[in-house]
């Protein structure tokens, strides 16, 4: 059976989205590079956006994760040279999916102050545009007459805030990660 | 040379606003057809940006909705709840508050409990707390455990916790204290949003300063340097919503996690198969769901009894 494209977009925003943070840090662990990780994401996404139904995914974080892995290990194996370590750090991670139940509510929960902050960190033009639709649930045409401005000018501020949103949750994640170079995390790095 | 990954996201995202704003069909409209034939990278950024725009309006859904108090059962929560009314009424000098109060949890029970100024406390697994709400102090004890506390504001009253040695002082802001005592004792601070100052007394230095996303380890011992990992603060308090968050752990170390919170014991018999990694999220009270997806995933043998769950090599058949 064929989803609503509404009902596709619904999923990937409450299941796979909230997790790309934690994917793209993994990734990078792995010894990606930073440009690698775009792509790598990119292609999770197109992939998704090919799906007709989402049904049979039960775990989104475990399917994100699983879905990058196999992206991963198709470029490392097209590429000409690969550094060996590359291999066996995405190889030996396993995903483990828990039943469908935990997950949930609570994971977009933890991740709403996160948004909450994103929007706080907004230029202020944008973030009041922001706020009057989406949390607010305004038209363009009323958030236009609210602010004495035309509909063209709340679109194309719309669309800059959106823009930084997205690349904020790109973003976040490369500063966790240089800094997590410097803390001690021991038990990650496995001896083979 | 093609579009980088960022110019497509950006033409997605207004994209992604014209969709929101008009109601647009994509299927229909010959512009937007136009450019997702040009690159068939084009429908997954659509798609992620709808998604982070389905993502916020989730996220004001949420938003409207109270964390609820959990508690030992009603008569507790009613006893707070007379607690704080008390509290509203004699303004905060009432004899009541004079008497530290104890706070405690069981193995495996995770409590928010609502305090007395306003603040909140998130209590972790077998740890215990002692609250004294004063008209000109607020002193928090963490005598075991872990504990992530929200702050209210009163700049006359400064939040102060005490782990061992060790100080956090706070005005309003959150943050976690977790207290480890085996091996080398330390004490683990994580800020989550605001600035706290924290110490160890008798130590000759200045108070480390901490702002959100910062986290130290604050040990008897030599100083450590402040570190800043947002992510990890939030992996590492998943268990105030009764959740363990792996990324990335071995299955020593998770197991660690999973039998900090439940009497049957998840033991690893095999020394190899205890260094597999483990990415995924599970409730902190199913370890058996847990030692179910590790055997499915590595054909693992899993031994039940009442006291463990013993993780081994899939015997030869």
């Amino acid at each position: 059976m064929t989803q609503s494209r509404a009902e596709i977009i619904a999923f990937v925003g409450g299941r796979i989205l909230p997790h790309e943070a934690d994917v793209r840090a993994w990734l990078l662990r792995s010894g990606g590079s930073p440009a690698d990780v775009d792509d790598v994401i990119q292609e999770t996404y197109c992939r998704l956006a090919a799906l007709e139904n989402t049904a049979h995914i039960i775990n989104g974080r475990g399917y994100f994760f699983r879905m990058a892995r196999n992206i991963s290990i198709e470029k490392i194996r097209r590429a000409r040279i690969v550094r060996i370590d590359c291999i066996t750090e995405i190889d030996a991670l396993n995903v483990v999916d828990d039943e469908p139940s935990p997950e949930r509510v609570v994971a977009s929960r933890r991740e709403l102050h996160r948004v909450r902050r994103m929007i706080e960190d907004l230029p202020e033009r944008c973030r009041q545009i922001f706020t009057l639709r989406r949390i607010h649930g305004l038209s363009q045409k009323e958030i236009a007459a609210r602010l004495g401005v035309t509909e063209n000018v709340v679109e194309t501020q719309a669309a800059r805030g959106l823009r930084l949103i997205l690349r904020a949750l790109s973003e976040a994640t490369a500063q966790d990660h240089s800094v997590s170079d410097k803390t001690h995390e021991p038990f990650r790095k496995r001896d083979r | 040379m093609s579009p980088s990954a960022s110019e497509i996201d950006d033409e997605a995202a207004l994209w992604a606003v014209r969709i929101d704003a008009r109601g647009l069909d994509g299927v229909e409209d010959p512009e937007l057809q136009a450019w997702l034939a040009g690159d068939h990278r084009r429908a997954g950024a659509l798609l992620r940006a709808q998604a982070a725009i389905s993502f916020l309006d989730r996220g004001r859904a949420l938003a409207g909705s109270v964390p609820a108090v959990e508690g030992r059962g009603p008569s507790r929560r009613a006893l707070i709840a007379a607690g704080g009314a008390a509290a509203a009424m004699v303004g905060g000098v009432g004899l009541w508050t004079l008497r530290p109060r104890r706070l405690d949890t069981g193995l495996g029970e995770i409590r928010r409990v609502p305090l007395a100024d306003g603040s909140m406390v998130a209590i972790n697994t077998s740890s215990a707390l002692e609250v004294d709400i004063k008209a000109r102090a607020r002193d928090i004890v963490l005598k075991q455990g872990e504990a992530w506390f929200q702050v209210a504001k009163d700049a006359k009253r400064p939040f102060v916790v005490s782990a061992g040695p060790v100080r956090v002082r706070a005005v309003g802001t959150a943050f976690s204290v977790r207290r480890s005592e085996r091996g080398d004792p330390r004490v683990d601070v994580m800020v989550t949003e605001g600035v706290v100052e924290a110490w160890v007394e008798g130590v000759d230095a200045p108070p480390h300063r901490l702002s959100a996303g910062d986290m130290i380890v604050l040990a008897s011992a030599a100083p450590t340097p402040v570190t800043e990992s947002p992510s990890e603060i939030e992996r590492s308090l998943a268990w105030r919503n009764g959740e363990i968050s792996l990324d990335g752990e071995s299955l020593e170390e998770a197991a660690r996690l999973f039998n900090r919170y439940n009497s049957r014991q998840i033991v690893i018999q095999d020394p190899d198969l205890a260094k597999e990694r483990f990415v995924g999220l599970f409730q902190t009270n199913a370890p058996e769901s847990f030692a179910a997806a590790v055997a499915a995933t590595l054909g693992a043998d899993v031994d039940t009894d009442a006291r463990t769950i013993r993780i081994g090599r899939a015997r030869a058949s």
